[in-house]
């Protein structure tokens, strides 16, 4: 049984699907990519599984269980969690409140005090290597330890579904090398399930086992990340019709 | 209340209130008691406010509440004056729940509109419906069986245990899950479901929370003044005031809205004992002083190392 | 065919009800009108506003009582005195703090109304003043219905207003600036428009109406210094029904609320008016958040 599963599903704003039905699973354990041209409904495709739209059409399910129609914080607390393509931190706070928010209000949440929360905060905060700006107030620190950070919160969610939301955007080489060597970690160490979105091919093809292609909120390509690069549809979405039939042509 | 000084300094100038109406006379008694029930009312709002960021403008709703409930059972089932409060704070914790889930679904202005629109409706329900409310003459409560000057103390150390009451809640709602809840959906909503927090339960227990306290206050005003009247206990200005006080001292802190409300209502009694003629204009200018300069409070100024050209220059950053 | 005597007077009594209803509704759509153009541009609850129209009012009875200025001729007047007031409070109050939070503007403005209560308040003190010129009270029959000559000059010059304002922010380059600073106020910024400068005249403009809302009124009720939050209150009303920031939905919201009130009050009696009109906003700000008319302005 796949550890999430969405059957037939369709996102229509008004007249436009986002999302055209698509189907989709991932196993328990692996790192699938999502990538696509912008618009393609990347993001909006995390935002029907966290349960932040209504699905227009179809099913979703999560460790077997119905979980389209529940509410965002309801699915939160089943053990999935998501960083945001555009970080959004809570301002008014340092970043350990920040993260605490997370040990506080997701999966393992309800037994916590705040104490024991904050001790959970710590150490989320430690494996991203944010320990020195425990303290300091998000508006403070830049774009990667922003990232890290609420990369830190959603762990302390204690997932098992992870989905990061272009995590790599902004940030420069080295940078990107850190963070693929932190969900690199996320997924052996702490066998945690992830839905990578990605525009950075590097990150794609170097973390993924499997990756979907999603184009005009279609699925049109769902394999290994050798024969994506290959994929006919694929190159023609990213790259256009013309340089996809001129390399038919040249092939 | 970062560390052992502070709070020594904080016990004894709450021991300096307990010995005060000893060494005052009645006039000054009536003046503090009214800066503590102006406390409690911004500490009440603080919650909904400050807290969970949602402008809660016709706030005085409940106290109005608070108030007539009192009155009411006071007079015609002959209950005793606390248990009017109480009963009053329980229906005006109800009235905010049965109000809030659908009104805090909206955002922003449209919630502080609500609010007031909420606030108008029950204050016109009690000038109309004057066969149950006694209309716009108003409500006389049976007047207190003791000696005045004891009577006012009383009400002075009601009053002021309310208030600790009040700093004790926010204190407790401000290191606690609700605080943080409350922080993350004011600071973002969204992202705050995300994290796995129910925001419309939240929001509506800090707005019960913040409604039975200001109904508390409101029954305490209907016995202390022994006549009430929709108008005044509607009063609009009594919200605004409220929220310019929070603003004064610091939205979202557990010291600053008491702080502001001490400052302001210790200048609004004085304006309106000396300048009676011009305490509106003495008040507004205060009002658009505190928003331009000091707009998130003088603890947040306290805390930074302040001076004047940082603040012009902050000013003209923010500018247009 | 003879129509039943009996019939005739029924139905005159709709039509007036219905025309009293559209002569009350034309002012509260003006008030709405200029009310929503603040927010609807800048995001700014002028909670003075009432008080603007009040001032308006004074101004009228200012020219009318000691000039002798027919009230309506004293309406340019009215209108330039508030704009000036308007355009100078949002320059050098408002302005500083538009970009910070959405309540500093509005607990701002709660500052200024204060202020001019007061202002007026020492000037005129706080009597009940009206302006009854010699033609008040004078009206002309149609059919068996009313129409006093002043509620029609108003609801004329209503028209004329909100035409005029069209006409303003479509067909003049302050205008057009001013609809394009609310639509995106950076993208504005870029091309060159002084938002400072835009700002205080919509808050200007907002004013001017107010103030000839205020001249108008003046001869149809009396007023004092604190009349302001009566019109607020409608005015917030006719800005959730008809969306915010919409011209056209002020105006139609105003007239609906004005029929709305005029037909209330002739069947239930004045009653329990105020608590309805409240209880109609709040229910259409949970049920239909974008108003009854349509979408926000821009």
């Amino acid at each position: 049984m796949a550890l999430l599963e969405g059957k037939d599903l369709s996102k229509l704003f008004g007249a436009l699907a986002a999302v055209d039905q698509v189907d989709f699973q991932i196993e328990a354990g692996e790192v699938l990519g999502l990538i696509g041209p912008n618009g393609a409904g990347k993001t909006t495709l995390v935002n029907l599984v966290t349960g932040v739209y209504p699905l227009t059409r179809g099913e979703l399910y999560f460790e077997g269980r119905r979980i389209d129609g529940l509410k965002p914080a309801v699915i939160a607390r089943m053990g999935i969690a998501r960083t945001f393509q555009i970080v959004k931190p809570f301002p008014g706070m340092t970043v350990r409140e920040n993260v605490v928010v997370g040990a506080l209000f997701g999966k393992g949440g309800a037994q916590r005090n705040i104490k024991t929360a904050f001790e959970e905060a710590d150490r989320w905060i430690e494996f991203v290597h944010l320990q020195d700006y425990r303290n300091a107030s998000v508006d403070r620190i830049n774009i990667s330890f922003r990232k890290r950070m609420d990369l830190a919160k959603a762990l302390a969610m204690g997932p098992t579904l992870l989905m990061l939301d272009e995590v790599m955007a902004g940030l420069n080489t080295k940078d990107i090398e850190e963070m693929m060597a932190l969900v690199r970690r996320i997924n052996r160490e702490l066998k945690i399930t992830l839905l990578v979105i990605e525009h950075v091919m590097k990150a794609v093809m170097g973390l993924c086992q499997r990756i979907i292609v999603l184009h005009h909120g279609r699925k049109i390509a769902d394999a290994t990340p050798q024969e994506i690069v290959q994929d006919e549809r694929v190159i023609e979405a990213y790259l256009g019709e013309r340089y996809a039939k001129a390399r038919q042509r040249s092939a | 209340m970062k560390n052992k000084k502070q709070l020594l300094i904080a016990v004894l100038i709450g021991l300096g209130f307990v010995i005060l109406p000893l060494l005052i006379e009645g006039y000054w008694i009536r003046v503090i008691s009214s800066i503590f029930m102006y406390g409690v009312v911004t500490g009440a709002l603080n919650i909904i406010a400050g807290f969970a960021g949602y402008a809660a403008f016709g706030n005085v709703v409940f106290f109005g509440i608070g108030a007539y409930s009192t009155a009411m059972l006071m007079l015609r089932v002959g209950f005793p004056w606390w248990g009017g409060c109480v009963i009053g704070a329980i229906l005006a914790a109800f009235f905010a729940v049965v109000v809030g889930f659908p009104v805090l679904r909206l955002r922003g202005h449209y919630f502080a509109i609500a609010t007031l629109g909420i606030n108008r409706a029950v204050e016109q329900i009690a000038l109309d419906w004057g066969s149950f409310t006694g209309g716009g003459k108003g409500i006389t409560l049976p007047l207190p069986q003791m000696e005045i000057q004891s009577f006012y103390a009383m009400i002075y150390f009601i009053l002021f245990g309310l208030l600790l009451v009040t700093l004790l809640t926010n204190f407790a709602i401000a290191r606690g899950r609700l605080g943080y809840a409350l922080r993350a959906i004011r600071d973002d909503e969204d992202a705050a479901e995300a994290s796995g927090i129910f925001a419309p339960s939240c929001k509506v227990i800090a707005w019960a929370i913040s409604a039975f306290i200001t109904g508390l206050t409101g029954g305490v005003f209907a016995y202390w003044f022994s006549f009430i009247e929709p108008a005044t206990v509607f009063d609009i200005m009594i919200a605004v005031k409220a929220f310019v006080m929070m603003m004064l001292g610091g939205a979202g802190t557990v010291m600053g809205p008491v702080l502001g409300a001490f400052l302001l209502e210790l200048i609004s009694e004085t304006v309106w004992g000396q300048f009676l003629t011009i305490h509106m204009l003495i008040l507004g200018t205060i009002v658009i002083g505190v928003v331009i300069f000091i707009p998130r409070g003088m603890l947040h100024l306290f805390r930074q190392r302040f001076s004047l050209s940082a603040l012009i220059r902050n000013i003209k950053n923010q500018s247009i | 065919m003879q129509t039943n005597p009996i019939r005739r007077s029924e139905k005159a009594l709709v039509l007036q009800v219905l025309l009293n209803g559209i002569f009350l509704g034309a002012i509260y759509a003006n008030i709405a009108v200029g009310f929503s153009l603040a927010w609807g541009v800048m995001d700014v609850i002028n909670v003075a506003h009432g008080t603007m129209i009040v001032m308006g009012s004074f101004v009228t009875f200012f020219l009318f009582k000691y000039i002798g200025i027919d009230p309506f001729l004293s309406i340019p007047f009215s209108m330039a005195v508030l704009f000036l007031i308007g355009y100078f409070a949002q320059r050098y109050l408002l302005n500083l703090v538009v970009k910070v939070g959405i309540f500093l503007s509005l607990i701002l403005t709660f500052g200024l109304d204060l202020v001019f209560i007061n202002a007026v308040l020492l000037i005129f003190t706080g009597d009940y003043r009206s302006v009854t010129p010699s033609y008040s009270g004078s009206n002309f029959q149609v059919g068996g219905i009313n129409v006093p000559y002043i509620r029609l000059a108003t609801l004329g010059i209503c028209i004329l207003l909100t035409g005029l304002l069209q006409l303003f922010l479509t067909r003049t380059r302050t205008g057009n600036a001013i609809r394009a600073t609310a639509q995106n106020r950076q993208a504005a910024e870029i091309v060159g428009v002084n938002v400072a400068r835009i700002y205080s005249v919509t808050l200007g403009v907002s004013a001017a109406l107010a103030g000839a809302c205020g001249s108008l009124i003046s001869m149809v009720q009396s007023f004092t210094p604190f009349e302001g939050g009566f019109f607020i209150m409608k005015a917030f009303i006719i800005c959730v029904l008809g969306g915010l920031g919409n011209v056209y939905g002020a105006m139609i919201g105003g007239v609906l609320l004005g029929l709305v009130e005029t037909t209330g009050a002739r069947i239930l009696g004045t009653g329990f008016q105020e608590a309805i009109s409240a209880i109609i906003m709040i229910l259409v700000l949970i049920f239909m958040p974008k108003g009854i008319v349509g979408s926000k302005y821009k």
